[in-house]
């Protein structure tokens, strides 16, 4: 998978694209609006990740450019603003998805991943496996091992979302706005309290732990 | 924050404005009246010649009768008794009929004949009688006349120029104040200008100046408010950065340990993400605040609003075994159950709902109660959420509605004391109220009222 980053902050970027490697890509990193638009058209990109606020040439008017000649490698805009009306502008000018700084970076990867498969046309699986750990999604059946695992429906969306993100780790605020489609931050981490939950029920009476805390960033499931 | 070019200060467009009304005001004016002192003098001028003519008509009458009578001596006899009492002397003259032989019957003395108004009547036998008037006596109070209407006129321009340039002045002043106020406001980009209200309610100018005056109130108002957000977010910062610098510092001094460092790691991560909350939750709050904030309004019903804040929570108040219900009451007037619906921001009255049932749960101890009611009462659309908390002492009771206030038995709990604060500034961004009623030892009530949507 190739990523071109478009970024002027070079400690951002720096952390972007290392964020990025580790994940997976090859990444190509552009300080300025104009060496980011040159590169978008020479190269084919999975995926591109564009500042609006840049040097030389806004990042807007990048993506407006790239439509323009027909390039449609999905976008990640990213922005400093927090409007609304910024988010819209964005995403008329061509942008498929949007992130505000300051951002996490689980948060970002995980969008990057979802503009690339929804660009792929991945086929939607039916199941899925994380170690011996099963999810049906007809059947909304769990199990893990031999054992069938009851669970309620806000511990079957988090299970769901975490093992659709297997071995990545998802943020509590991305957690909140999949599972409960709130998208603001509730005092009491109710997060806290769901993990813990399904982990009861999917971990605790087995000896393999599969739910990882990662302290200050979020939760991920790996084997 | 603004500029004004130099040359502007002078307010030209007012000057030039009201010169233009006073020039047009004192041309209408003046044509008015010389077109009135025209008219009059024509009619003056003609009735004078008209008097003339009848004299000089009636006395040719007289004459030729005289003449035809007692002859040219006759006639002479007649005009020399009459010129000696009547005031007005005339020129008299008997041509006869070939035309050749002119007796002058009277001439009076210095009379110039071509200045003469002459009138004739030819008699039976070709004789022609003429009678003539001077017309120097009515020139001359004609010229009289005219003298005094030019001074006449003269006058009036000079009133209507000064009338015009003064009303227009009294007219313009209130615009030029406006205008001195705004390059004012302009030029010190200070707001706090008003200008002085004068001159009858409800006229135009009048109108324009109080409207002036309240889009300057509502200006003043925003930017306080921003200067008063800047403030507040400097000041609330300093303290989460105070800790994230701290505690970075205190890993990079200590010694090299790996666990020390992901342990500084992630606490500076979190510290960073209650950072960014706080800062969108102090923008929120000042955003609607301040009327800043965009609500999408659509009928929202709050039973729905209720059951997914209550969802959202229903674990962790299990988990801290509190009973968290709903309770939806009917309608006073129409007795249905949960159709009480109002026109609001779904999102935002759905971040009310949580930050109330958060502080509920939050605050109740194990084994009490949460109730969250919806109800219509009294032409309001009311929220209430009850808890058998530690309740809110007296004394802290006004001040829960304040920025990062956090009472004494809030302290031990995670938040950032602000939640309250989000609560009624979105509440009454809505237009509604929020109050709470609270026994110490017993619990809280909070209730929301907002207009319920009629349509």
């Amino acid at each position: 998978m190739r990523a071109l980053l478009v970024e002027d902050d070079a400690a951002i970027a720096e952390f972007v694209v290392r964020g990025l490697r580790e994940g997976g890509f090859s990444v190509d990193h552009a300080a300025d609006g104009e060496a980011g638009l040159t590169l978008a058209i020479e190269h084919a990109y999975d995926v591109a990740i564009v500042d609006v606020m840049l040097p030389k040439r806004d990042g807007l008017s990048v993506i407006d450019e790239l439509r323009r000649r027909g390039v449609m490698t999905p976008v990640l805009i990213l922005s400093a603003r927090r409007s609304v009306d910024d988010r819209v502008k964005g995403l008329q000018a061509g942008g498929d998805d949007y992130l505000t700084k300051p951002f996490a970076f689980a948060e970002l990867l995980a969008r990057v991943q979802a503009l690339v498969r929804r660009a792929t046309r991945a086929p939607e699986p039916t199941t899925l496996t994380v170690d011996d750990l099963v999810l049906d999604l007809l059947s909304r059946r769990v199990t893990r091992g031999d054992t069938s695992i009851d669970l309620r429906p806000r511990e079957f969306a988090l299970l769901e979302y975490l093992m659709r993100n297997a071995g990545r780790v998802v943020s509590k605020t991305m957690i909140l706005s999949h599972v409960w489609d709130y998208n603001f931050d509730p005092q009491t981490n109710v997060v806290d309290v769901l993990v813990s939950r399904l982990r009861e029920k999917i971990d605790r009476p087995f000896e393999k732990k599969l739910l990882q805390t990662v302290r200050g960033v979020g939760y991920v499931l790996r084997t | 924050m603004f500029s004004a070019p130099e040359n502007d200060s002078r307010p030209l467009f007012t000057r030039t404005f009201g010169l233009r009304i006073a020039l047009w005001y004192a041309t209408l004016f003046i044509v008015g009246a010389i077109a009135i002192v025209f008219l009059t003098y024509v009619l003056t001028a003609t009735s004078l010649a008209q008097r003339d003519r009848q004299l000089i008509n009636g006395k040719l009458g007289q004459y030729a009768d005289v003449y035809q009578r007692g002859g040219i001596d006759g006639l002479t006899d007649v005009v020399r008794a009459e010129q000696r009492t009547a005031p007005e002397r005339l020129f008299v003259r008997v041509v006869d009929r070939f035309g050749s032989e002119a007796t002058v019957v009277a001439m009076p003395d210095g009379w110039d004949p071509a200045s003469l108004e002459t009138g004739s009547l030819q008699l039976s036998d070709g004789t022609l009688v003429q009678v003539g008037k001077s017309t120097e006596a009515r020139e001359q109070l004609l010229a009289r006349f005219r003298a005094t209407l030019g001074v006449v006129t003269l006058s009036i321009v000079i009133v209507a120029l000064a009338g015009g340039l003064l009303t227009t002045r009294s007219a313009v002043l209130p615009i030029r104040k406006l205008t001195q106020a705004v390059q004012q406001v302009i030029r010190t980009g200070r707001t706090d200008a008003r200008v002085p209200v004068a001159g009858a309610a409800g006229d135009a100018i009048n109108e324009l100046t109080t409207l002036f005056n309240a889009m300057l109130d509502k200006i003043e108002g925003l930017v306080t408010a921003m200067r008063g957000s800047l403030d507040n977010v400097s000041h609330d910062l300093r303290t989460p950065l105070t800790r994230l610098r701290g505690t970075a510092e205190m890993a990079l001094a200590g010694p090299v340990d790996l666990d020390r460092y992901r342990e500084a790691l992630a606490d500076c991560v979190e510290e960073a993400d209650r950072v960014m909350v706080m800062l969108n939750t102090l923008m929120d709050i000042s955003e609607a605040e301040s009327g800043a904030m965009q609500l999408t309004r659509e009928p929202v019903r709050l039973a729905d609003i209720v059951s997914r804040a209550v969802d959202l929570y229903r674990d962790v108040a299990d988990a801290k075994r509190v009973t968290l219900e709903v309770r939806l009451r009917p309608d006073s007037t129409t007795g249905g159950v949960g159709d009480v619906v109002v026109m609001g921001d779904r999102a935002r009255l759905e971040q009310v709902a949580a930050n109330l049932i958060d502080n509920a749960v939050k605050y109740t101890p194990a084994g009490g109660h949460v109730d969250v009611e919806v109800q219509r009462e009294g032409g309001y659309a009311v929220l209430s959420v009850r808890d058998t908390g530690a309740g809110i002492p007296a004394d802290e009771l006004p001040r829960i509605w304040d920025r990062l206030f956090r009472g004494d038995a809030s302290r031990t709990e995670r938040g950032l004391g602000l939640g309250l604060s989000l609560v009624r500034a979105i509440v009454e961004a809505h237009g509604g109220t929020v109050n709470v009623e609270s026994q110490p030892g017993q619990g809280s009530v909070f209730t929301v009222r907002l207009k319920p949507d009629t349509t």
